[in-house]
């Protein structure tokens, strides 16, 4: 670009200058919460805290991971999310593939548009009537209940995400395989997902991290210890008065471990997955 | 030719032909009815009947735990929340944190994906490192800003009273003026990541063809930013505004995780009143009150928003 040599040299500057107080100010808490983890608890409660850690410990890992609750929670979030994430595959598939092949039938239409909507009204509205819903149909503290209430959010987000990569996949093949005498069914088997396979992974990921994250349905449906998710659960861990924060710290280092493995995986398809809409933060 | 075309073989050909594309196109409408039908149940059933629920206790009594209390309420819910002490200064704050998160959100986002548009090294590396707040889930986020902002042992306290910047650790989550801007912070923090990703994608599309021929055209820095990169810009931003100023005004995860309203309701907005009406009061009416007028200040919103987006796609059309 046509710009003097003063002006690309100070814009240089600023723009690393701007990215190292970003790079500092997105890492530090994250680095803070590992470090605390990693500290014995005479060095978690220090009047002089530093990053260097005198004796490190896993002595925090090993109390979350064997007293306590911890891993029935984590595994009670693994199977919630699973649960969802599969369920609202399984529906979103055919949904994103009507988004995509049929976008000009009424229904379909219809259906997109209301998949929209239902993105924009948020769950704590609705609270009310699906904690009495459920406790109408029995599904108080039970891993169905989370299961149906996050397909809620989750079909939305994936058939949205689906639709942008079932769009990639040409439309002459489809017709390719009706001349062969593939039925619409067997289509959608054989070639759409085999083809859309990186996408549909990325979508199930999405989804199982946003299920994963979620807090408020799991905070309210589910009074069962032995059924609490992660995210409520870590919640309790804190206690209402004296927190034993490296133990804290460790158990939302282990919470965020899927998510950040899942997110390095995730990284490319994100930006087109939030500019085509079908991402909620 | 066109005698050819008007036997009646050929007719009766188009006839049949018309006839298949007939019914290949109910084939289709079919086909389409199929695919979105579960989904369509799930909406129903998940979206549609709660939301129905909502209008219908609004006007009546109900309660989560004495199935006795029933029958019409007129606009008995309203007046509860109106007259409910927490009502007025619950819906200031919640503007009050909405307007903060979501400006110093677009702040942020714009400033990071400015940085981030520039002919730079390792770009990769650096959008991985501003995605990272967004990745982590609100909880985790919301305990671990608690722990460093604790008065006692927090960093953020001891280290900024060492730099002089303040004469004691402040607790600033307990305190009735700083609470919610605490949080807000925090918010900020967690949230403005969607915007940088998304300011990006739109910056790196500006026609450099444009910012050339405006910079040989002696337009500094500032000006090119202000008259052509952002006009470019505000499509995106006007969407990003909207569904951001809806996520948090309804946002309940990080108030609740880090304040659950407190201290003294100074952190409680809406959402927080309406899971207290519901879920301590057991007052499913008035709960529902509030939420159909959560939706109404939504609904304005959308509107406001539609309208600017269409005025703002009408002049870029003129243009």
């Amino acid at each position: 670009m046509v710009t003097s040599g003063f002006e690309r040299r100070t814009r240089a500057g600023a723009t690393y200058a701007t990215l190292a107080l970003f790079a500092v100010y997105c890492l530090f808490p994250f680095l803070w919460m590992v470090d605390t983890a990693l500290k014995p608890p005479g060095e978690v409660r220090s009047l002089n805290p530093t990053f260097w850690i005198v004796n490190p410990t896993l002595e925090n890992f090993r109390h979350v991971l064997t007293d306590g609750n911890f891993l029935a929670y984590f595994r009670n979030s693994v199977i919630v999310a699973g649960g969802a994430t599969a369920l609202s595959l399984m529906i979103a598939i055919f949904c994103g593939y009507a988004l995509s092949r049929f976008p000009r039938e009424p229904i379909t239409r219809t259906v997109g548009g209301a998949l929209l909507m239902s993105q924009m009204i948020p769950g704590v509205l609705l609270l009310a009537p699906i904690y009495i819903l459920m406790r109408e149909l029995g599904l108080l503290s039970t891993y169905r209940a989370l299961i149906i209430v996050y397909c809620t959010f989750a079909i939305p987000l994936c058939s949205f995400m689906l639709k942008g990569f079932f769009d990639g996949v040409p439309g002459e093949l489809e017709d390719a395989a009706e001349m062969d005498g593939c039925s619409r069914f067997g289509f959608i088997y054989r070639i759409l997902l085999p083809l859309a396979a990186p996408g549909i992974l990325a979508t199930a990921l999405f989804c199982f991290v946003t299920a994963w994250n979620e807090f408020l349905f799991g905070y309210v449906l589910i009074n069962d210890e032995a059924r609490r998710t992660l995210t409520p659960g870590i919640m309790v861990f804190k206690g209402p008065h004296l927190t034993d924060w490296g133990a804290l710290m460790a158990a939302a280092v282990l919470a965020v471990v899927p998510v950040a493995v899942f997110f390095v995986y995730l990284q490319r398809f994100l930006m087109e997955g939030l500019t085509t809409g079908a991402v909620k933060g | 030719m066109k005698a050819l075309v008007d036997t009646p073989v050929a007719t009766r050909l188009e006839a049949a032909a018309r006839r298949d594309r007939g019914a290949r196109r109910a084939a289709l409408g079919k086909a389409a009815a199929v695919c979105v039908a579960p989904a369509a149940v799930f909406l129903l059933v998940l979206i549609a009947y709660p939301l129905s629920r909502v209008f219908w206790s609004a006007f009546h009594y109900v309660n989560l735990t004495n199935p006795t209390v029933s029958g019409f309420a007129r606009l008995d819910n309203f007046t509860t929340v109106f007259e409910d002490e927490h009502f007025w200064p619950s819906l200031w704050r919640t503007c009050e944190w909405t307007v903060v998160s979501v400006v110093g959100e677009y702040a942020l986002g714009l400033a990071s994906a400015v940085a981030l548009a520039q002919p730079i090294r390792a770009r990769s590396v650096f959008r991985a490192i501003v995605i990272i707040p967004w990745v982590i889930p609100i909880v985790v986020a919301g305990l671990n800003w608690t722990w460093m902002l604790t008065p006692d042992y927090g960093v953020l306290n001891i280290w900024m009273v060492k730099l002089g910047l303040m004469a004691k650790p402040y607790y600033w989550l307990g305190n009735l003026n700083s609470a919610l801007l605490t949080v807000s912070f925090v918010n900020i923090w967690r949230s403005f990541p969607f915007y940088t990703i998304s300011l990006l994608a739109a910056l790196l599309s500006v026609p450099r063809e444009i910012l050339e021929s405006a910079a040989m055209d002696a337009a500094g820095p500032i000006r090119r930013f202000v008259y052509i990169t952002m006009p470019e810009l505000k499509i995106v931003s006007l969407t990003l505004i909207f569904i951001h100023v809806i996520w948090t005004a309804i946002n309940f995860d990080f108030i609740w995780v880090m304040t659950q309203g407190g201290p003294y309701n100074a952190s409680e907005t809406l959402p927080i009143m309406i899971y207290r009406y519901a879920m301590e009061d057991f007052d499913v009416g008035a709960a529902s009150a509030l939420a159909m007028m959560t939706m109404g200040f939504m609904l304005a919103v959308f509107f406001i928003y539609w309208y600017g987006a269409r005025s703002s796609s009408r002049e870029s059309a003129t243009w």
